[in-house]
C-alpha cells in the first residue's frame, strides 16, 4: 500500500513536471538572461550593447563550453527556468530544430525582415520543418588549411600561400603532397584523417546524410562514400600523426611541430595561437583542397518561455546586424555571417601576424561562398561521430580498411535505429 | 582507523511512556528532527530512483514527445551489441582493478600494523593521499603517463628498444590504464580499512606465533587474514559496487572521443554507456534502461555476495 501511495506520488509530481506548462512574456521588457558559452568572450560583446543601449541590463551567463550549455539548456526547457536568449552551436542546433515548440518564432518578431541578410545556407539550418525560424546566426567557421611554412621549405615544397593553395587542388592531390612530404622528412603530414580530411570532405557536397526531403541517405550517398574513401586512403597512406582533433596528444603535438597541416576554420586560429605561442609567424593559411568549406557557427534563440523575449530580439537585430557581426569580426576574430560586409575593406584589410600577416578576412570569405544548404538533422552529429571512429580506428588501432565502412553503417543502424 | 572509541554516553533514563494524553506536537517532534535527512533523500535520492523505472519505459526525449513504449527499451537493449560489449568492459575493469587492489591494501595493512615499523602514523596516513585526490587531477597524470606519443611509460619502453604501445588505443591496454586508475585512489583507502580491524588483534596473538617459530608469511596467512575476513567481505562488496558504476576514469581517459571511450568503445562501461545515451543523444528512456539494468546488476552481485558471506560467518 506504501509503496503505491510513494508511485502515485511520484506520478503526480512527474505530471506537474511535464514541459510545455506556462507561456512566455511578462517581463519588465529593460533586461534580459543571456546564456553563451566560456572561451569566447561574450562579455566584449555585451559590453557594446551596453553602450548601445545603457537603458537595457543584460544579465550574462557563462554556462560552460558549448556542449554544456546545450545541455543546460535542454534541462530548462524541460521543466527549469529558462533564460530569454541563448547560443546554440551549430552542431546542437538540430536537436532544438526537431522540437521547435520550445522557441520563440522569430518570424514572430521581425525576422522575415532581416533573413535575407544572412548566407542562406546557414539561415537554413535553423528553420523547422514549418518555416518556424528558430535562431539567427552569429558567426561561421570558414575553412582553410592551417601550415608550417618552416616545415615546408625544410620538405622542399613551397611555402608562400598561393603556390601551397595550387598543390592541393582536391583531396586527392592532398594527399600526394603528404605523401611528398612524408618521404622527404620522415615525419607525418597532417594531425589525423578522420577530422582533417573526412569531415571536411563530406561537408563538401551538395547533399549529406539526408536528402533535400529529410530523408535518411547516409549510406546511398555517393558524396559520403566518397568522403569516407578519402578518409581511408588518407589514414593508411602513412601521412597522418594518428592525433585526434582536442585530444592533449594533438595540443603538445602541434606546439612541436609533429605535423605540417591541419584543418584550420577561423575559430581554430585561437586554438593554435593558444596551444603553440612559440610557433608565432611560422604558420600560413591556404585555400582548404575543394576551394569551399565551413566547419562551425553558432546561433541565437529565444526559448518560449523566456520573460523578456522583445528585449532579447532587440539585442539580436542590434549585434547581428551586417554592421554589428562586422565589428565583431573586427575585435575578435569571428567570421561574420552577412555576405554584404565580405567585401567591406575593414574585413579584406585584416592580416594575421601569427599566420605571416595572412588576409583571414578574404580567405575565409570565400570559402564560403561557393557553399550548398543542405540539410542537418538531429542524427547529423551521431552518424558523423560513427564515420570519424572508423576512420580513426583503421588510422590508430590497425582496424580493417575493407569492412571499415560496413562496419560503421552497422553501427550507426544500431545507433540510430535506422 | 583507531581502536580507542568514543566515551559511551550515559543513557538517559528510560524516557516515560507516551500517554494519550501526550500533546500532538511532541510526539511528532522526533519525527521533524529526522525529517532533513529524509526529505532530502526522498527528493535526491528516492524520487530521481524511482523516476527512473517509469522513465525507462518510454520514448522519452526531454523537450519532445514522451511515448509509452512497454518493455521496448528493454528488448532494444538486450539486442544491442554496444551493451554487451560495456558490460565486458565493466567486468573486466572492475575485475583488473579490485583484485590488485585488495591484495596491495592486504600486505600494506600487514606490514603497517608492524610492531616496530617508525612514523608509524606517517606512513599510515601518506597511504590516504590518493584517496584525497580529485579523480579528474589522476586521470590526466595517468593519460599523460600512458600516452602513445609523449608517455613516460612509452619513453622508458623506448629505452629498452620496445616500440611504443598505444595503451589507450587498445582494449586490453585502456582496461588497464583506468584499472591502474582506480587501484591507485583506492588502495589507501581499503589498507586503512584493513588496518583498522588489524589493530583489533591482540599483539600477544603475533608475539607468541612468533615464539612458536611462525615467520612472517606465516603469521600474514595464518593470523592476519582469518582475522580481517569480515572486513574482507565488506570490502569486496563495495568495490563491486563502485567497480559496476565506474564513470569519470574511462570518461577522461580518451580525449578525443569522450563517450565512446574510443574509437571502437574498447573502454565504453555501462555508467558512460548511459551517459551517451541519455546527454548525448538524449534518448532519456533508453539510458533509463541501461541504468535499471545496472541496478538489477548491483542487486545481483550484492546477493551473492551475502549469501557468500553468511556462508562464511556460519563456518566459523
Amino acid at each position: 500500500m506504501k509503496l503505491r501511495a510513494i508511485v502515485a506520488a511520484v506520478l503526480l509530481v512527474t505530471a506537474a513536471c511535464s514541459p510545455g506548462s506556462g507561456e512566455g512574456g511578462g517581463g519588465d521588457g529593460k533586461s534580459f538572461e543571456f546564456w553563451s558559452f566560456s572561451g569566447i568572450n561574450q562579455k566584449a560583446a555585451v559590453e557594446e550593447y551596453k553602450k548601445k543601449r545603457p537603458e537595457v541590463e543584460v544579465k550574462l551567463t557563462e554556462v560552460g563550453n558549448a556542449q554544456e550549455t546545450a545541455q543546460s539548456l535542454t534541462t530548462a526547457l524541460a521543466g527549469g527556468k529558462v533564460p530569454d536568449l541563448v547560443l546554440i552551436q551549430g552542431d546542437d542546433l538540430p536537436k532544438f530544430v526537431e522540437q521547435p515548440q520550445n522557441f520563440v518564432d522569430l518570424k514572430t518578431l521581425g525576422a522575415d525582415e532581416i533573413k535575407g541578410d544572412y548566407l542562406d545556407w546557414v539561415m537554413a539550418q535553423s528553420v523547422a520543418k514549418d518555416g518556424q525560424i528558430l535562431g539567427i546566426p552569429t558567426d561561421v567557421g570558414g575553412m582553410a588549411m592551417a601550415y608550417r611554412t618552416d616545415l615546408f621549405a625544410a620538405a622542399g615544397l613551397p611555402t608562400d600561400r598561393e603556390s601551397v593553395g595550387k598543390l592541393w587542388p582536391d583531396w586527392n592531390a592532398f594527399i600526394e603532397t603528404g605523401k611528398r612530404y612524408t618521404e622527404k622528412t620522415g615525419q607525418p603530414f597532417v594531425d589525423n584523417a578522420a577530422t582533417s580530411v573526412f569531415y571536411q570532405a563530406v561537408n563538401q557536397g551538395s547533399q549529406k546524410y539526408y536528402d533535400d526531403k529529410r530523408e535518411l541517405v547516409y549510406s546511398t550517398n555517393p558524396q559520403v562514400k566518397s568522403a569516407f574513401d578519402l578518409g581511408i586512403k588518407a589514414a593508411q597512406a602513412g601521412i597522418t600523426a594518428k592525433l585526434a582533433s582536442f585530444a592533449e596528444g594533438w595540443s603538445a603535438g602541434m606546439a612541436q611541430g609533429r605535423f605540417a597541416v591541419v584543418a584550420a576554420p577561423s575559430w581554430m586560429l585561437n586554438a593554435i595561437r593558444s596551444n603553440a605561442p612559440d610557433t608565432a609567424g611560422k604558420w600560413d593559411l591556404a585555400t582548404v583542397p575543394g576551394k569551399s568549406g565551413n566547419w562551425g557557427g553558432s546561433y541565437l534563440a529565444i526559448p518560449k518561455r523566456a520573460k523578456n523575449p522583445k528585449a532579447a530580439w532587440e539585442y539580436i537585430r542590434t549585434m547581428q546586424s551586417p554592421q554589428g557581426q562586422l565589428e565583431h569580426f573586427v575585435k575578435s576574430g569571428a567570421l561574420p555571417t552577412t555576405p554584404s560586409v565580405y567585401q567591406d575593406p575593414q574585413l579584406t584589410a585584416r592580416s594575421e601576424p601569427f599566420f605571416s600577416g595572412a588576409p583571414i578576412g578574404t580567405i575565409y570569405t570565400q570559402s564560403l561562398l561557393g557553399l550548398k544548404p543542405f540539410y542537418i538533422g538531429p542524427d547529423s552529429t551521431t552518424i558523423g561521430t560513427e564515420f570519424l571512429n572508423a576512420i580513426t580506428n583503421v588510422e590508430e588501432n590497425g582496424g580493417n580498411a575493407a569492412t571499415a565502412w560496413d562496419d560503421a553503417v552497422r553501427n550507426i543502424k544500431t545507433a540510430i535505429g535506422k | 582507523m583507531s581502536t580507542t572509541l568514543a566515551p559511551v554516553p550515559v543513557a538517559p533514563a528510560e524516557p516515560p511512556a507516551p500517554r494519550v494524553g501526550t500533546p500532538l506536537r511532541e510526539r511528532l517532534a522526533p519525527y521533524a528532527y529526522i525529517a532533513p535527512f529524509f526529505v532530502l533523500f526522498a527528493v535526491f535520492g528516492l524520487f530521481p530512483f524511482l523516476f527512473t523505472f517509469y522513465v525507462a519505459l518510454f520514448d522519452w526525449n526531454p523537450i519532445g514527445d514522451q511515448t509509452f513504449i512497454g518493455l521496448d527499451n528493454f528488448t532494444r537493449m538486450l539486442d544491442d551489441p554496444r551493451f554487451w560489449n560495456a558490460t565486458r568492459n565493466t567486468v573486466s575493469i572492475w575485475f583488473l582493478s579490485t583484485v590488485p587492489q585488495l591484495f596491495i591494501a592486504l600486505l600494506l595493512a600487514h606490514l603497517l600494523n608492524h610492531a616496530r615499523l617508525r612514523a608509524a602514523l606517517f606512513f599510515r596516513m601518506s597511504v590516504l593521499v590518493p584517496y584525497v585526490t580529485s579523480v579528474a587531477a589522476t586521470a590526466i597524470v595517468f593519460a599523460q603517463l600512458f600516452d602513445r606519443d609523449f608517455g613516460l611509460l612509452n619513453w622508458l619502453l623506448g629505452l629498452v628498444g620496445v616500440d611504443p604501445v598505444d595503451f589507450v588505443g587498445s582494449t586490453w591496454g585502456s582496461h588497464v590504464v583506468i584499472a591502474a586508475m582506480v587501484t591507485w585512489r583506492w588502495f589507501g583507502y581499503t589498507t586503512l580499512l584493513y588496518l583498522a580491524s588489524l589493530q583489533a588483534v591482540p599483539r600477544d596473538v603475533y608475539e607468541s606465533a612468533a615464539i612458536d617459530g611462525a615467520g612472517g608469511w606465516q603469521r600474514f596467512r595464518h593470523i592476519t587474514v582469518p582475522a580481517l575476513r569480515p572486513v574482507i567481505i565488506f570490502t569486496v562488496i563495495t568495490s563491486t559496487i563502485g567497480g559496476l558504476q565506474i564513470f569519470t576514469e574511462p570518461l577522461l581517459v580518451s580525449p578525443g572521443s569522450s563517450l565512446t571511450c574510443g574509437s571502437v568503445r574498447q573502454c565504453q562501461t555501462l555508467t558512460l554507456m548511459l551517459y551517451e545515451q541519455g546527454f548525448g543523444r538524449y534518448e532519456f528512456g533508453y539510458g533509463s534502461a541501461i541504468g535499471v539494468a545496472l541496478f538489477l546488476m548491483v542487486v545481483f552481485v550484492a546477493a551473492v555476495n551475502y549469501l557468500l558471506s553468511s556462508r562464511i560467518k556460519a563456518d566459523r
